[in-house]
This record gives C-alpha cells, structure tokens and sequence, in this order.
C-alpha cells in the first residue's frame, strides 16, 4: 500500500491539509490530522462523537482558526482563515443545522453573501438587487439538478427538511469551483429523503466537485464513497479505500476495537 | 400597501402565479395589524364625536409622522437582531446642534441639516462598532448611548437660546402636510432599502440567524455597524423635522423615543427577535399607537393613563410575536 500520492503522482491532490490541530485551552480538540482528497472522490469522514470531525471541516473551512496546519489547494499552499478564504478558493460547505436562514426566501438564502447587483448605476451605488438574473439561475440551477420548488420566494422555513438539505447542497455547485463540504447532509433526513439527498452529493461529482462527507451512517459510506477516513478522540487513525472495507472493520476502527494504522 | 411590507416583498419577477401567492402572503402578514388599527380608530370614532373630524385623523397622521421616521431607523436595527435605546438621546443631540449651528453659528438651513444628519449617522455608527467590537449585548452598549449622548445634548445646549430659526428651515415642519410627505418619503426609503438591496436583504438574514450569514460569508459586523448608522440617520432627521415644526431646540427632547418607537415597530408586527419584519407595518404600528393616544385624550383620559395603556399592547404585542414564532 503506498501513499495517494504515488498512484496520482502526475497530478497534485485537490485538497490536501497537513498537520491540522485546534486546541480550546489545554483540550486537544484536533491533533495533527492530515487530509488528501483527490479529484472527483467522495471521501466520508468517520467517527464517534467527539472525534473532531465537524472541527476538522471547520478548521479546513475558515469556520475557527486552526492552532496549527497546512492546507494546499492544486498543490499549492492557500491560507484559509475565514469562510470567505475558503469560498475564494473554491470550497463550499454544507453545515449541519447552519445551512438556511429560516426567515429568508429560498433565492435569498441561495445567494446569501453572494447576492448579484443589477448591472447599471442603480447596482453599483446602491447594491440594488437583480432579483431577475438570480431567480434565472436558480431555476436553471434547480432544473440541472432535478430539484423540484417552485416557490423559490417562499421563506425556506416553509419546506421540508429533504427540500432544504436539497437547497443546501445545490448552494455548493453554484458557488463551489472545486470542493464540496458536507457536514452530515443525511442527518435530520427520513429514509426516502436520505437516499434523495445521497444521489445528489453523488452527482455533485459530475459537476466538477470533489467532496468530503462527515457521516454517521456506515450505509452511506459503503455505497456512495470512495474512500473513508476514521477519527478518534481528535486524531486521524486508519484511512481505507471503501472498496476493501466492510461495516464491521469501519464501526471497530470507529470504537477502537480495532487498533490499525496505514493508509489506503 | 408598498413592497416593503415585508422581506418577502421582492420584485417578482417569476410567474405571475408566484406573484399572486406572494401578494396573498404580504396581505395575510398585515391584515391583522389592519384589522386592530380599524377596531381601535371604529371604537374612538364611535365613542367620540369629535374624534370623527378629519382634522383629527390629519392630527393623529401629523403627530405620528416625528416618530415614524425615528422607527423606519428602529425597523432596520431590530430587523437586523440589534437594538438601538439610544436614538431617543441621538435625536437629542441632533436637534441641539442643529440649532446651534442656525442660531449661533448663523449657517444656512441646507449646511446645518446636512450637518445634523451626519452627526445622527455617526453617533449611531459608533454605537454599532461598539457593540460589535466589544462584543457587549447592544442593550447594555446602547443604554450606556442613551445616558452618555443625553449628557452630550445638555453640555451643548447648556446657557444657549436655540430658538427663532429661518423660515426655509422651519418649512420642515409646517402643518401636518410636510412632516408627513417626510414619514412617507423616509418609509419608502427604507423600505426600498430593505428589500431591494444588498445591504439592506441581509439585515433580514443576520437577524434571523447570525451563525449562517457569517458562513455564508456575509460581513456580519460591518453590516451592522451601517444599520445603526441608518438608525442614527434616521433619529436625526426625526429630530431636525421636530425642531423645525417646534421652533426650538432643547436637549429634553426626544426622551423615552426609542421606546415609543420599539413599541410601534413591535406593534407593527416586526418581530424583537429578529429576521421579520417591514417598513410599512412600522407606520401601521405608529398608526395604531397615536389612534389610541390621540382616542384617549378626546375620551378625557389622561397622559399618565395613555401610557399605562401603551405598555400594555407593548407587552401584548411581543406576547403576540412570541406566539407566532412558537405556533409555527
């Protein structure tokens, strides 16, 4: 087993982040994890709670400020220490339960930070909205994606949480140029809303993305991810490639009942 | 009503079925405000026969019109989650310096307007980089505003006759007529500005929830620091029409303003917590407020009792916003 970089040596890893820990005073939330993420994969994050996963994408996102790491991006290092650094470079993230503001149309919610200023005076002096334009791109965007809301001015409260999750992730292939952060997309879902929501970050794939998936469900990661890496207790302890792992061996490496290191 | 009724009053320019809806939504968020505001106005009118002249209605519109305008600031900020109890003492200031710069310094009324204005913006702004700087809940921030900004507007008028302004600066507040184009001129501003601009659409999603803007990589703290500079603005020229109408300027102005305003925009239906809320259910607010002041005088009932009564609907009307969020 060699390392990511030897079968992709032509080509540097999407994302890759080195060394990464935060510590809240003296608790180690996160300590020295590295990360490789390679073009188009889906790569599940794993782990018990309060393993550091959600500090993990935090970290690699600019949500809080890492105590220490290194994040390349093409192979190049980029600094990402605000949300808007990591926008800039072409992440986008899905938070868990901070995705939508529930008071804001589902076009507003969509563009929120990202709004489009008519293109004349009006735009450029006073920020004045092109409501046309983006209600144009978000039907187009919607239609690509066969999400199916009509009332794109309703407040996103109105909808469910399979409609939401939807908005949230088509959020990521507007705006995302590279790498899509997902932070338990499935979690608040029923059965049939789950499966909806996993076809989606699969085709996210197909829209250029590479994507990283925060999960608790071993389902998922065995059929819609290629590779999946285990945290426990804020350090990175077994990284496999989905195809040569079972369930079993991914719920013992979570608990620790399996002691293994090595890469995939 | 206008557009600017509600944060989902935009422009619409999908289907024309996505219109109707939209119409139907707005109209159902105020027509219970509408409704109160006929019951009360119905219950004065039949209870008094005097109250049933236009000049009356002309009256409750006039004395409404000084306030109004302080609450189109008031909407802005706690649309925005923020809370500004010192507009009542910004106004203040405002109104003293104003006329200080008429009737000391001898500037024309453009420059000394101008002037007012700026400084209403830029002690709002410096409430709001407070806040956001320190981090202290705009309550604490904004009553300190309250208290220091009044002292401010007692120093400068202190031993100065602020009277007998230029009549091109008291054509500001002539009659009812022209305070009120000014309430309607600063409401469809503001409601312009809510709902068809960047800055403004954000105050809704900052204060609907703060964390989610913030990732979504909206300058949260810049953002606020202009809504209560536009607070602050807004205060100003409250204050410039009110020294205009009254012919002089004293620091005792503007007192317990911040709370009759917080009151009509509650009253309105913008919610104290945030993220809902608009413009013109402000103006219904202050409606409904100076119906029942102006009701209860002609009934004979006096200032003391008209205030225990406004802090009743205060409190049933936050009761009210509370229910509504929870009901959902």
């Amino acid at each position: 087993m060699t390392g990511p970089g030897a079968d992709r040596a032509a080509k540097p890893p999407v994302l890759e982040a080195r060394g990464i820990s935060k510590h809240y005073g003296g608790i180690v939330a996160l300590d020295e994890v590295g990360l490789t993420l390679n073009e188009g994969e889906v790569l599940a994050v794993v782990g018990d709670n309060g393993a550091g996963k959600s500090t993990l994408i935090k970290a690699l996102t600019g949500a809080i400020s890492k105590t220490t790491g290194v994040i390349r991006f093409d192979g190049t290092e980029t600094k990402i220490d605000t949300p808007s650094d990591a926008k800039a470079a072409g992440i986008e993230t899905v938070y868990q339960d901070l995705a939508l503001v529930n008071e804001i149309s589902i076009t507003k919610n969509v563009f929120l930070g990202r709004e489009i200023v008519r293109d004349d005076w009006l735009g450029r002096w006073f920020g004045v909205l092109d409501f046309k334009k983006m209600d144009a791109e978000i039907r187009d965007l919607f239609g690509k994606l066969d999400i199916r809301i009509a009332d794109i001015y309703r407040d996103a409260e109105a909808f469910s949480g399979g409609q939401r999750q939807a908005v949230a992730l088509s959020k990521t292939v507007m705006f995302g140029k590279r790498v899509a952060i997902l932070d338990e997309p499935t979690a608040a879902l029923g059965v049939r809303e789950s499966k909806m929501a996993m076809d989606l970050v699969r085709s996210l794939k197909d829209h250029g993305l590479s994507v990283i998936m925060i999960t608790h469900n071993m389902q998922h990661v065995l059929n819609y991810c290629d590779r999946v890496m285990v945290l426990r207790l804020g350090r990175l302890v077994a990284v496999r490639k989905v195809a040569e792992v079972d369930g079993d061996t991914l719920v013992g490496l979570i608990t620790g009942a399996k002691e293994t290191e090595g890469q995939a | 009503m206008s557009s600017a009724d509600s944060q989902t009053g935009i422009s619409n320019p999908g289907t024309s079925a996505g219109g109707l809806e939209l119409a139907r939504h707005n109209f159902m968020q105020i027509w219970q405000v509408l409704a109160a505001l006929a019951l009360i106005y119905g219950f004065f009118f039949l209870m008094s026969p005097p109250f049933r002249s236009i000049d009356t209605l002309l009256s409750i519109f006039g004395q409404a019109s000084i306030l109004a305008i302080l609450a189109c600031g008031t909407t802005i900020v706690l649309i925005s989650g923020g809370l500004d109890l010192s507009v009542g003492s910004i106004f203040a200031v405002v109104g003293v310096s104003v006329g200080i710069f008429m009737a000391e310094w001898g500037l024309p009324p453009v420059a000394a307007v101008g002037l007012g204005l700026v400084i209403g913006a830029a002690l709002g702004a410096l409430n709001g980089t407070i806040q956001v700087l320190t981090k202290v809940p705009a309550f604490i921030v904004t009553l300190g505003g309250l208290t220091a900004y009044k002292g401010l507007a007692e120093i400068l008028a202190s031993g100065r006759d602020l009277s007998r302004f230029p009549d091109g600066f008291k054509f500001l507040g002539s009659g009812n007529t022209v305070p009120m184009l000014i309430m309607f001129a600063a409401a469809i501003l503001t409601g312009l500005f809510l709902t068809k601009t960047r800055l403004g659409s954000r105050a809704f999603a900052i204060g609907g929830n703060e964390e989610v803007a913030r990732l979504s990589g909206v300058p949260v703290a810049k953002s606020r620091i202009y809504y209560y500079m536009l607070g602050g603005l807004l205060a100003g020229l409250a204050a410039i029409v009110e020294v205009a109408k009254l012919n002089f300027a004293m620091p005792a102005r503007g007192q317990s303003y911040e709370l009759y305003a917080i009151a009509a925009v509650v009253i309105g239906g913008t919610s104290l917590f945030g993220g809902r809320g608009g413009v013109g259910k402000t103006l219904l607010g202050m409606f409904i407020m100076q119906t029942i002041i102006v009701g209860l005088s002609y009934l004979g009932v006096g200032t003391s009792y008209q205030r225990i009564a406004i802090g009743a609907i205060i409190i049933v009307a936050v009761y009210w916003d509370v229910w509504r969020r929870t009901a959902r």
